[in-house]
């Protein structure tokens, strides 16, 4: 039907038609998927949710006298620097320590604050203090630096989201009777409350179940800049059961993303925390879906009331939680959903508002001519087991 | 009118029965919104007095000379819509339905009058984007 050599020709025409998720779902709805297939070239996802397995690997240039790092604190944040000389890596979900540059008062504020936080700093162009020591070599003599960086002043900066992109996720709740301080932020106890975390239906990877028209090396809107698809994610399990709809019925396929953070902006990169928990990094993606044939526009017209997610209750701290069923993502947008007779309301922590501006943002792109369709050069694995770690021995 | 207050009292003056004499004395109607009172602890009343502007600002006086610590802005809940990225984490905790997310354009709304500052959303929010404006 389509090939993406032939959309891109479309692109720099300026004739290429793009549709965001929502839209083409009602086109397709109205019209039927063959017309919708027929008339769109492609169809564009968003989320904006908290990824925190992400970091931003920056290399600072050399100093004189030049240092290799041993130990290294950006706004009291410590960052790996067990690579060469002065590359150093900044996970989103590191805390920081206290009396190590950061001035941000008392304890819980520095506990509140995390590698997210700084990431999202550079990506706005304010200055972030920097200490570190170093190993002190014939080649590296220095052993200590205290100085302050921007985006500017360091050579690479770029972000490394190894699970970017999750293709659906759980919903929580809790049973117990104590509030619980979760990623998934306060699950307030006896059912108080259910926290889902995808934007469900405009969600990239829900709408391209089985990988087959993404891969590694499609380029995509990586908080506000230009990105790739890097690799398999951490945790990749394709293998989760799936409706004949081909949706997985919880947690499955799962991306890696990396792009220059430098292009980034900072509406689309957001240091969060969640209390009790940790910092994190709310980042905005967008996937551009080419309609290659007739399945793939199939699968984007999916909707929200044939999307499911488990219900999983985070009283009992196990790798296995108990669940309460599965509920749609329909149910879940309507703002309450029923457990066991009784009505819990529903919040997302996806936000729904940002997921679509991304989506209607990478459409402007498109269709200004700015950003082509990569074609991937390795497909995605699609046989992954998800292995537990029992600890042995012992 | 209505004006919303923020009462502290001292220990001294828990005992006294404010919501009556305010009714009985300056004919005012006090809607408590939220009460924080022990004995011989400094108590905490937010309350929705309603009466004749008069009668209001009588009793405001006469409060103050009773001891007890009259402020106007009685922390409101704001949301600082340049940090709020419209998750809407918050909607789940809110137990009065101050906070929701618009059906339509999935945007925070926020109505102020459904508030009781019971300021769960504030440590529930991720960017730190809700605050009572004390």
């Amino acid at each position: 039907m389509r090939t993406i050599d032939g959309i891109n020709d479309k692109i720099r025409q300026g004739k290429a038609v793009v549709q965001t998720a929502e839209a083409f779902k009602a086109h397709a709805k109205e019209q039927g998927v063959a017309a919708a297939a027929a008339a769109v070239d492609v169809v564009v996802t968003g989320t904006f949710e908290p990824m925190e397995s992400s970091g931003a690997m920056l290399n600072l240039g050399h100093t004189d006298p030049p240092i290799k790092l041993l130990e290294c604190y950006l706004d009291g944040v410590p960052a790996y620097a067990g690579f060469g000389a002065v590359d150093v890596c900044l996970g989103a979900s590191q805390p920081a320590v206290a009396g190590r540059g950061a001035d941000l008062g008392d304890p819980e504020a520095v506990r509140e604050h995390g590698g997210g936080h700084v990431i999202a700093d550079l990506i706005a162009g304010r200055s972030v203090p920097l200490q570190a020591t170093g190993h002190g070599t014939d080649c590296y003599p220095r052993t200590s630096l205290e100085t302050t960086i921007t985006r500017d002043t360091i050579n690479q900066f770029y972000l490394f989201s190894p699970r970017g992109l999750y293709q659906n996720f759980i919903v929580g709740v809790n049973g117990g009777d104590r509030t619980l301080s979760t990623y998934l932020g306060p699950l307030q106890p006896r059912l108080g409350n259910a926290v889902y975390a995808n934007p469900g239906a405009l969600s990239p990877l829900l709408n391209d179940p089985d990988l087959e028209a993404i891969g590694i090396g499609s380029r995509i809107f990586f908080g506000g800049g230009v990105g790739y698809i890097a690799w398999e994610g951490t945790q990749h399990f394709p293998l989760q059961r799936r409706l004949p709809n081909r949706t997985p019925i919880g947690p499955a396929a799962t991306l890696a993303l990396i792009g220059d953070a430098k292009q980034m902006r900072p509406e689309w990169v957001r240091g969060c925390y969640f209390k009790g928990y940790g910092p994190s990094l709310m980042l905005g993606v967008g996937v551009p879906i080419p309609i290659l044939n007739e399945q793939v526009a199939t699968h984007c017209a999916v909707q929200d009331a044939d999307i499911v997610a488990p219900v999983m209750d985070f009283s009992i701290p196990r790798r296995v939680r108990p669940t309460f069923g599965l509920v749609s993502y329909a149910q879940l947008k309507s703002g309450s959903i029923t457990i066991e007779g009784q009505p819990v309301r529903t919040a997302p922590l996806a936000s729904i508002y940002l997921a679509r501006r991304v989506a209607s943002e990478l459409k402007t792109w498109i269709e200004a001519g700015q950003f082509e369709l990569a074609a991937p050069v390795a497909p995605l694995p699609q046989d992954r087991a998800f292995l537990p770690q029992d600890a042995l021995g012992g | 009118m209505k004006k919303r207050v923020k009462l502290i009292f001292p220990k001294r003056s828990v005992h006294m029965p404010i919501t009556y004499r305010l009714a009985k004395d300056f004919n005012i109607a006090a809607n408590i919104i939220r009460a924080q009172v022990a004995p011989n602890q400094v108590g905490t009343l937010v309350v929705e007095l309603s009466g004749d502007i008069d009668h209001l600002n009588d009793a405001v006086d006469w409060l103050e000379v009773q001891g007890i610590e009259v402020s106007g802005a009685s922390g409101e809940i704001v949301v600082d819509e340049d940090l709020c990225v419209h998750c809407g984490l918050c909607t789940g905790v809110c137990p009065t339905r101050a906070l929701t997310l618009d059906s339509e354009t999935h945007r925070l709304t926020f109505s102020r009058s459904r508030c009781i500052v019971c300021e769960q959303c504030i440590p529930t929010c991720p960017v730190q984007a809700i605050s009572t404006n004390l």
